[in-house]
């Protein structure tokens, strides 16, 4: 163990590789939070709270953007969940090994597939789909691209990471538990359900959190169906009448044309900086969340 | 069939779960399989332990006495982590290094390929021209280029500013905002052809009547004073606006007629549409929907309708090459190549196909029209 390795490759590169993704995150970080010091000094806190943003008129509130992010992701996470989380107890539990890989592997090609496609998919079907559906409904949509749509088409997107990460979740309660409620009498559905699941439900949540930290970051797909109209903010929160109005997210709008716009103009570009800012900081605490849970639901079922 | 078995594993496990607990609990034990462990364990002289199936088989078949002289360049890198310390085993290969030297090579080369590339990038109006004037190109002189629509015509004009493209692509005149914005870039602007705003209705609203806008209409509708097609003629239906993004040509020509200057637009809360194919597909699919579309991507789509703009004096202009050439239509434009300073080179050799004979034909075919020929020409501007 102690031994002189004299020439060791493998380990140099690895060291390398970390610490280049190390410093790259560091100096990400450092660059968007001193790009974003103009804007913060320019708005204050209305940044976050102020409901006015417009170039032109060099005011930069973001409320709205941080409204229709949180929204988005949350209805992909609540839409995603139950469907995701199904199919893990499917795949872990109920399935013979071959087809749980099978299964596996099915729902990580779907993770695999180009974000620009599902936003393709989303502006020719989905739109339509849920538009025809609001009309049906009574729904006084303007139009499909609403915030419900950006979210259905999220939920498919990250529902891959949210299944094959709770099935890991699953497959991490230790088999004895398993045997040890099926010796008391358990049905697989009892056990399952009351004993497994809970057992989970840590690691459950850390894949939950990774999932949200996709659907935060997720640009193209929403992009394309959210309707990006500005400063959209609901008069009552507690109607679901806003879900099928438009709105912008933050990283549809980093993904629009004002990043262009702003090149040049020390103020603007701040904005767009301290919103990129804003987006790394959340994707970062709820990423940094879900890996603390999974690491300490792993620590638990370890012993 | 172990192998396979870890392949399908450290899909999902390494990419999603390497800190799991998964390799040390071994869950599904009783359904008959072994788990590879996932988490980095200490060296230890035997095979055990390495944190991947590429790995653990490439220690298989050093400890089934193959001499490590026969092995290819990576596994000796086996060998050395496992610490079995003899001087072959750190033999680089041939082949290795000519991998090697190749991957550094075509590293140093790259930036001469980048160079060569003509980049151009901008307006999706102009867009329509530049793509096939490059497919031409590549195939006649081997030109290598790339056309991109990234923020539309303020796009094209960032990037001729800062350089990351050759010909930039704007479908309005260069303003001298942009001029002062970039006070170190010398834009010259060449005019390929001619096009127009339309205001474009899906057909409901076509049908229900509403074959015209006055300018207070417009700008009405985009300030939200109006917001049901009825106020204006129309069908009991509410106005939906899609509104071109900022930084587009067509959104800067619009607004310059509603507003004089782009400037003086007030901030609004419409949903927007970024490129000309998005702005079609939206408001041929909804119902009531309005946007500002190039009059060449209205013609000839039977889903929407471009309005007529209906002037000052009660005459209503509609949209139409010979409305356009006389700039009786009040929304009409130029198509625009952008350079920073006059074009030479590979931008030089493509402006020229395009102002050819040839090259006018293109403009003509996707609706725009081409440069008059003969006294009066519309020059560079």
């Amino acid at each position: 163990m102690t031994r002189l390795r004299r020439f060791d490759f493998v380990r140099l590169a690895a060291l390398c590789g970390s610490g280049v993704a190390l410093v790259a995150l560091v100096a990400l970080g450092a660059w968007l939070a001193i790009g974003s010091i103009a804007a913060f000094r320019h708005e204050g806190l209305s940044l976050f709270t102020g409901n006015d943003w417009g170039y032109r008129q060099e005011s930069f509130g973001a409320a709205a953007m941080l409204y229709g992010t949180a929204v988005v992701s949350l209805v992909a996470l609540i839409l995603a969940a139950p469907i995701g989380i199904g199919t893990a107890i499917f795949a872990s539990e109920i399935c013979t090994r071959r087809v749980r890989l099978a299964i596996k592997m099915l729902v990580e090609i779907l993770a695999g597939v180009p974000s620009v496609v599902y936003g393709l998919l989303g502006v020719l079907f989905l739109r339509e789909w849920l538009y025809a559906l609001f009309e049906k409904l009574g729904l006084d949509a303007l139009s499909g691209d609403t915030i419900l749509t950006a979210g259905t088409l999220l939920a498919v997107m990250i529902l891959p990471t949210v299944a094959t990460l709770t099935d890991d979740a699953l497959q991490s309660v230790p088999s004895r538990v398993r045997e040890a409620s099926r010796g008391l009498g358990l049905t697989r559905a009892e056990a399952t359900l009351f004993v497994i699941l809970p057992q989970a439900i840590p690691s459950i949540g850390g894949a939950l959190l990774l999932g949200l930290g996709r659907a935060l970051g997720e640009t193209i797909a929403v992009f394309l169906v959210v309707g990006r109209a500005d400063n959209l903010l609901p008069e009552n929160l507690a109607s679901w009448r806003p879900l099928v109005d438009a709105g912008q997210t933050i990283s549809s709008k980093l993904g629009g044309a004002e990043t262009n716009i702003a090149v040049g103009d020390p103020l603007h570009s701040s904005a767009i900086v301290a919103l990129a800012a804003i987006l790394f900081g959340s994707v970062l605490v709820v990423t940094l969340a879900a890996e603390a849970l999974r690491a300490r639901a792993a620590k638990v079922m370890g012993r | 069939m172990r192998n396979a078995e870890c392949g399908m594993r450290n899909d999902g496990g390494v990419r999603f779960s390497a800190r799991s607990a998964e390799g040390s609990v071994a869950p599904g034990f009783s359904r008959g399989y072994a788990r590879i462990p996932n988490d980095f364990a200490p060296h230890s002289g035997a095979g055990n332990g390495h944190p991947s199936c590429a790995a653990m088989r490439r220690d298989e078949n050093l400890s089934f006495g193959q001499p490590p002289a026969e092995a290819g360049g990576y596994r000796s890198f086996a060998a050395t982590r496992r610490g079995s310390a003899r001087a072959s085993d750190l033999r680089i290969d041939g082949r290795f290094v000519r991998t090697i030297s190749a991957i550094v090579l075509s590293l140093l080369l790259s930036p001469l390929a980048f160079a060569a590339t003509l980049r151009v990038n901008g307006s999706t109006t102009v867009n329509a021209v530049a793509t096939e004037a490059a497919e031409v190109l590549r195939a006649e002189k081997k030109m290598a280029i790339t056309v991109d629509t990234q923020g539309g015509s303020s796009g094209g004009i960032s990037g001729v500013a800062d350089h990351s493209i050759e010909l930039g692509m704007s479908s309005k005149p260069i303003s001298d905002d942009d001029r002062k914005k970039f006070s170190g870039v010398n834009f010259v602007s060449t005019m390929v052809g001619q096009d127009a705003v339309a205001l474009v209705v899906s057909k409901d609203v076509w049908e229900g009547g509403v074959k015209s806008l006055s300018r207070q209409q417009a700008r009405d509708i985009y300030e939200g004073k109006i917001t049901n097609w009825k106020q204006v003629g129309g069908p009991d239906r509410r106005i939906v606006f899609f509104n071109k993004e900022p930084g587009r040509g067509t959104w800067e020509v619009f607004a310059h007629w509603l507003y004089g200057d782009p400037k003086k637009a007030p901030a609004t809360s419409h949903r927007e549409v970024g490129g000309n194919e998005e702005g079609r597909t939206k408001v041929a699919s909804t119902k009531g929907a309005i946007t500002q579309l190039s009059f060449a991507w209205a013609e000839g789509d039977a889903r929407i309708h471009a309005l007529g703009a209906k002037l000052d004096d009660g005459r209503v202009i509609v949209p139409s090459s010979s409305t356009i050439a006389d700039h009786s239509y009040p929304m009409s434009r130029p198509l625009l190549f952008v350079t920073d300073g006059a074009p030479k080179g590979e931008a030089k050799v493509f402006l020229d196909f395009v102002l050819s004979p040839r090259g006018q034909s293109l403009v003509k075919k996707h609706g725009y029209l081409p440069l008059p020929i003969g006294p009066g020409a519309a020059g560079a501007k």
